[in-house]
């Protein structure tokens, strides 16, 4: 723990360094027809993650469509996640990214219009199965959201909350104080456990966030664009958290910054909205690859141009 | 997006520089906020007259025999309400009985649970904001046709607080709705995602966080049946009761219908008295609101 304040600062450093250098160096990639803009941009800049293999699957999806009544937001999306790795989805707005995160915990059965069609394999498991219980699914797989929403509880409430609900049986005090150093937000929160989560800083309620989910013990984390309500020092606290949590949980998350995808996930997924021949728009999964293939070699243009900041 | 000033260019010579001097507030803006302010002293100066007029009227009357002794119809110096401050309590401690579990229900399933999409939920909705509307004196003709004869209650405080619940019913069951919209999504979506079955999510969630608001709406709906006489006349509410209720199936009288009463008395010192027991309605009103008011900001959320 003594390490890493200046740790980080290193970090802090390094990155605004590489985003200097992003500026400079994307804007000539803007014009088009630049050969070795995505080179250039991307590829000296990050290292990347080796991506562990994908031999032990978590989420298994066949040919995916989600419908919002009769709007197609997300079609045809075949991929596999892996275990304990975290998984990243890009993609301009409206690209169907946050529709696909949140099959994964059947969040979209919240809203009565949504209807999925195609399969989701947990662990070999169909999600959408008439037996499969959502409260429970829920458990396994949590989620932590783009506005941090802290209940309006104590700390410590906000972090019981679910293990009550789920009718743990053992030592409250104990879970709580575990769950908040492994969340690494012990330290910080430790005399105030009986105060408001809210009185907490934007970041400090987002790591409490991620705290109150892995207190239910789940297996994967779900982060829809966690990070995009939070300054640069509290994004890199969360990103630093989930490289950390990675080694016990599967990640998957919605993310707007391509930097950020680069610098934690081991694979990413880009989506973008497309237009059929019928007019209609709808997401797509246009590439899934280890995310140093994507940001340095992409098999698909427009994942090219998306990365290189073309369009999006 | 260069200045004004650039735009024109080195040609267009020196710049006219711009005073930051006010002119003074345009008349226009001035008769605005006159009329507003004309309207507002409407309300505020027409309360206070009528307040003062009341409290003048009452003056002689107002005094501890008021609240401790029973109506008289021989000697109104020695007559007082207490049957009827008795009563008033009784009907609107069981008309709070019946409507508020109701009506919070009723609110919970119509925001946490119904599909707004069905034609039925949507007709329900529909009825409810019209039935807010209704004017008292229907659902006294609905209670006296009802509960007081159809089900056989009679004239008592169980029929009065029926009859009083429906009146609030759609007013209660408004401001419980708003109250529970109030509460953000992202809570409930929290609640969710951690494993929460949706009565947790209501329970442990959405209700404490609702609660301010619903208790807020529900004394000002109740206050609203405190007042209220025209249903209660219809319903053959008995204006000279000298004994306090002594359960729901009792004969009663209350506060308005005691005043109602007083009022159409000849002698002048029983107009005296309807004013001491207006004072007293306006108390017990003006206590509510307030307790309502204190609710509201003492548990106010920020979110």
């Amino acid at each position: 723990m003594t390490t890493e304040p200046s740790r980080r600062i290193q970090r802090l450093r390094r990155r605004a360094l590489r985003s200097a250098q992003t500026a400079a160096v994307a804007s000539p990639s803007n014009a088009p027809d630049a050969p070795d803009a995505p080179d250039s941009t991307t590829a000296p800049r990050v290292s990347f993650r080796d991506a562990p293999p994908l031999t032990t699957p978590v989420f298994e999806v066949g040919s995916l469509s989600v419908f919002y009544g009769d709007h197609e937001a997300v079609r045809d999306v075949n991929m596999t996640i892996g275990d304990r790795q975290i998984t990243a989805m890009i993609g301009p707005s409206g690209c169907g990214k946050s529709t696909m995160i949140r099959c994964f915990n059947r969040m979209n059965d919240l809203i009565p219009t949504a209807r999925v069609v195609g399969k989701i394999r947990y662990h070999g498991e169909n999600l959408y199965g008439k037996e499969v219980d959502p409260i429970e699914v829920r458990r396994r797989i949590g989620m932590v959201f783009q506005k941090p929403n802290p209940f309006p509880k104590s700390i410590y409430d906000n972090i019981a909350y679910g293990p009550r609900v789920g009718s743990f049986k053992g030592n409250l005090d104990d879970l709580v104080e575990e769950t908040l150093t492994r969340a690494a937000l012990w330290d910080e929160v430790k005399d105030k456990l009986k105060t408001s989560a809210l009185a907490l800083s934007g970041g400090q309620q987002q790591r409490l966030c991620i705290a109150r989910t892995i207190a239910v013990k789940p297996e994967v984390i779900l982060m829809d664009e966690p990070c995009s309500a939070l300054d640069p020092i509290a994004t890199a606290k969360i990103e630093d958290l989930m490289e950390h949590l990675a080694q016990e949980f599967t990640i998957v998350v919605v993310t707007h910054n391509m930097q950020q995808a680069a610098r934690v996930s081991h694979r990413t997924a880009f989506f973008t909205s497309d237009v059929d021949v019928k007019g209609e728009r709808h997401g797509r999964l246009v590439e899934y690859d280890e995310t140093e293939r994507i940001f340095s070699n992409p098999s698909d243009q427009r994942t090219e141009d998306y990365i290189s900041g073309r369009f999006g | 997006m260069g200045s004004p000033v650039l735009d024109k260019g080195p040609e267009a010579g020196v710049p006219e520089v711009r005073r930051l001097k006010s002119d003074g507030t345009p008349w226009r803006e001035r008769l605005f906020q006159l009329s507003l302010w004309a309207s507002l002293a409407v309300g505020v100066v027409f309360l206070g007259c009528l307040l003062v007029y009341i409290v003048v009227e009452a003056w002689p009357r107002l005094n501890f025999r008021i609240l401790t002794n029973f109506p008289d119809i021989i000697d109104p110096s020695q007559a007082g309400a207490q049957s009827a401050i008795m009563g008033t309590i009784w009907v609107i401690g069981f008309t709070a009985l019946y409507c508020l579990p109701v009506g919070f229900l009723t609110a919970i399933y119509l925001e946490e649970y119904a599909d707004p999409e069905r034609w039925w939920n949507r007709a329900v909705e529909i009825n409810i904001q019209n039935l807010a509307a209704v004017p008292s004196i229907v659902y006294g003709i609905l209670g006296l046709g009802i509960i007081s004869r159809g089900l056989g209650f009679g004239q008592t405080v169980l029929t009065a607080s029926l009859t009083l619940s429906l009146l609030v019913l759609p007013t209660v069951i408004i401001a419980a709705r708003e109250a529970i919209r109030a509460v953000p999504q992202s809570i409930r979506e929290a609640s969710l995602a951690l494993g929460a079955t949706q009565w947790q999510t209501i329970w442990r969630q959405v209700l404490p966080a609702a609660v301010p608001g619903m208790a807020t709406g529900s004394i000002l709906a109740l206050s609203r049946a405190i007042g209220e006489a025209a249903p209660l006349l219809l319903l053959g509410g008995l204006t000279f009761i000298t004994f306090n209720p002594t359960g729901p199936e009792s004969a009663f009288t209350v506060l308005p219908i005691q005043i109602f009463n007083w009022i159409s008395q000849s002698r002048s010192e029983f107009v005296s008295l309807a004013a001491a027991a207006i004072v007293i309605l306006l108390v017990i009103l003006l206590a509510m609101n307030s307790l309502a008011i204190w609710l509201r900001n003492r548990y106010s959320h920020r979110w």
